[in-house]
């Protein structure tokens, strides 16, 4: 299914459509949600260098990485970072989201530090201020790509963060701008889920169209059996879930489970090895009989010998008339011999028929003697 | 002299006293009015319609886009039956909503339209006074087509962006100054006015975090929907709401729909329910409420009763025929609590000995 949301996010948004949006959510029990994020990050990339997506460069909010992170990323995937100028631009918000060290430079006067940062890299200082952060994001995007009918990826590596400097109606509002704004082709985040309440995880999961969830491998109800047992505390740090919740164009919800793991090159999806089926509990109800057979009763069911006649055995069928032919007589005279012979002590009946002893039916008629 | 005069008898009957019926409205039971909802099923499912003075809350289900679907034949069928309708929204531009509304079914081929008009036309000369412009209280409309754009570029209707504004102020004041112009203090019912409201507290809207302020909203709208010839259709996330508030506003609503997703390639679903290829939703109808308005002539006053009439709720199921209408089907489940067992669970050999004697007859 992670290929499926690169796939998605690729093709981006048809025209005068909102564009698609995924959201990836974690918790403390399984905290790979940045794994993924830098999976599709790389993913949207490699497409958009090949310019086999729609997007022609991607605009990346940072708000819980640094600048140089992004760097050290690209460069660690074998990516040229001197080209990526062209199609890739950072608005930093992790240095200096509220403009306090512009504050305390000019107090005491203190040199700025030269910036080894080969990525094109914006600073934003007010991320309180979102109306005025759409309106940048919308402007480098467009300083990417052009005036024209290009459009751009915007990725943003915390909405948590975003949430902790803004109101959710501010952010929400920013999402429905970018959805709806002409030169965006897709859209993805993260959310720590645990961090915010409920409300909160439900007001983004509405916005999306698509919500990926980090869940952990083994659900570990009991803390301290979770320290007792290294093992399962091991794969829960390495392995996980991957549940995808995908809604359709014709308003299906198209909801996939696969499992990844945390490797030192980055991360693996591969299929769930124990298929579970989704049924809608409150709305499908319980089937309480079997309406097809088993296995097991079709064969017992196929050696049943019923007593008719039309289901022989094999042998040829003789329906009894009432007289028997020469041959029967013949071979029923084989079984008295070898009575005879063993002079066994149990009696039988022998039985000659009557009818035997009259000569076959001539074609004479018996009339033919009067003489009329 | 009498050949010449014009003889005036007294047993003339009085012609000139026909009165023709709006198409859009229709007379219900105990005095109540209907306008249609745009859905035939759900006209059916309803008992006639949508009633006059009437709040419809549409519970949006948080996956699917079931509910603009009933928004867009709402509006549809109210723009074609000239209608005035208020259309608020939380998007920048409400206007581009309006393109894609669906679009009337045209009869198919140009032969079989000049049949049909010719037939009407024969229908007509015979029985005119028999059809009275109840033939197109509900149509079909086709979602892949859009709306002609002179249906909805007139004076009749009127757009808000509920987005940027603060409060619902602005949006309460349109309501009003809209729903004036129905008022039921006339004689006779001219025509009915429809408001659709998408989205109702949308989370991106700066007023969605005052829920009183949206419940005093929705109650003012209930009170203003009462006293005028007109439907106010309103779809809310109900997830997005504290569990109170939306159960208020679920108490607010007269007619209570809700829409619901399916997932997509289940087979388990595939197997429990026929028709499950075509089907995109489910619809529960949750409550219904008929008006009941008398008037006294003796003293003047109007008595206005509201007696609930709460069905069991039923789901439906949302389909689109041949891709391109939309039809609602009472779903079609497996039976629960049939007798358990299995019917072969014992292999009794019925075969006799096979001992073959000698004596064999």
């Amino acid at each position: 299914m992670a290929d499926s949301i690169c796939r998605t996010l690729r093709d981006g948004a048809l025209e005068g459509e909102l564009a698609p949006t995924l959201t990836i959510k974690d918790s403390l029990a399984s905290p790979f949600a940045f794994h993924v994020f830098s999976h599709i990050l790389l993913q949207l990339s490699s497409h958009v260098i090949a310019q086999k997506s729609q997007s022609q460069g991607i605009v990346i909010v940072a708000l819980s990485r640094s600048p140089s992170s992004y760097t050290s990323l690209l460069k660690m995937n074998g990516m040229d970072v001197a080209s990526s100028n062209k199609w890739i631009h950072i608005l930093d918000c992790y240095t200096d989201p509220l403009g306090w060290k512009d504050k305390a430079r000019k107090s005491a006067n203190v040199t700025d530090p030269s910036q080894q940062i080969s990525l094109a890299t914006s600073s934003y200082k007010t991320v309180k201020d979102v109306d005025k952060l759409f309106l940048v994001i919308a402007e480098l995007g467009r300083g990417l790509v052009g005036e024209n009918k290009a459009r751009f990826c915007v990725a943003i590596d915390s909405l948590s963060e975003l949430l902790r400097h803004a109101s959710m109606q501010s952010v929400a509002g920013l999402l429905s701008n970018l959805r709806s704004h002409d030169q965006i082709s897709s859209m993805f985040g993260l959310l720590h889920s645990d961090l915010h309440e409920e409300r909160a995880v439900a007001v983004l999961e509405y916005m999306s169209s698509m919500v990926a969830s980090v869940d952990p491998y083994h659900h570990s109800a009991d803390g301290q059996k979770r320290c007792l047992e290294s093992s399962l505390y091991d794969q829960n740090f390495t392995k996980g879930k991957f549940n995808v919740r995908f809604k359709r164009r014709n308003g299906r919800v198209r909801v996939t489970c696969e499992e990844f793991k945390v490797e030192p090159g980055g991360i693996s999806f591969s299929p769930v090895s124990s298929v579970d089926g989704t049924v809608i509990a409150g709305i499908v109800p319980k089937v309480q009989f079997n309406l097809q057979l088993s296995e097991k009763e079709r064969i017992d069911r196929s050696n049943v010998v019923l007593p008719f006649e039309h289901q022989g055995n094999g042998k040829p069928i003789q329906i009894y008339d009432g007289r028997r032919s020469l041959e029967e007589s013949n071979s029923e005279a084989n079984p008295i011999s070898s009575g005879k012979k063993e002079d066994s002590a149990m009696g039988e009946i022998i039985y000659f028929r009557d009818s035997d002893d009259e000569m076959p039916d001539s074609d004479e008629d018996p009339d033919d003697d009067l003489d009329i | 002299m009498a050949a010449t005069r014009a003889r005036v008898s007294s047993f003339s009957r009085n012609v000139s006293t026909v009165t023709s019926q709006n198409p859009g409205l229709k007379h219900g039971p105990n005095g109540t009015m209907f306008i249609s909802s745009g859905i035939p099923d759900l006209d059916k499912i309803l008992g006639g319609g949508f009633s006059l003075g009437s709040l419809v809350m549409v519970m949006e289900d948080p996956e699917a886009p079931h509910h603009m679907l009933l928004l867009r034949n709402f509006m549809s069928q109210g723009l074609v039956q000239k209608q005035p309708l208020l259309y608020a929204s939380a998007s920048r531009d409400p206007k581009s909503f309006l393109g894609t509304l669906p679009s009337l079914v045209s009869p198919k081929g140009d032969k079989s339209s000049d049949l049909g008009q010719e037939k009407d036309l024969r229908i007509a000369w015979q029985y005119k006074k028999y059809f009275g412009g109840h033939h197109d209280y509900c149509n079909d409309f086709d979602l892949r087509k859009p709306l002609d754009r002179h249906f909805f570029s007139g004076i009749n209707v009127d757009c808000v962006s509920i987005k940027d504004s603060p409060n619902l102020t602005s949006l309460q004041d349109r309501c009003a100054g809209f729903l004036a112009k129905f008022s039921r203090n006339e004689g006779s019912i001219s025509s009915a006015g429809r408001i659709a409201i998408q989205s109702f507290c949308s989370p991106q809207c700066k007023y969605s975090n005052e829920e009183w302020h949206m419940l005093s909203f929705i109650r003012s709208l209930k009170g203003l929907a009462r006293s005028s010839n007109a439907v106010i259709v309103v779809t809310f996330p109900p997830s997005l709401l504290s569990p109170s508030c939306s159960k208020r506003l679920q108490h607010m609503a007269d007619t209570l729909l809700s829409v619901k997703a399916i997932p997509d390639e289940d087979q388990e679903l595939a197997k429990l329910l026929t028709g499950y290829q075509d089907m995109i939703g489910l619809l529960n109808v949750t409550k219904l409420r008929g008006l009941i308005h008398r008037l006294y002539s003796y003293f003047i006053l109007i008595y206005l009763w509201r007696v609930p009439v709460i069905l069991d709720a039923t789901t439906f199921s949302i389909k689109l025929q041949r891709r391109r209408f939309l039809v609602l089907e009472c779903l079609n489940q497996a039976p629960v609590d049939g007798s358990s067992g299995s019917s072969y669970g014992t292999s009794g050999g019925c075969s006799g000995s096979t001992k073959a004697g000698s004596l064999d007859f």
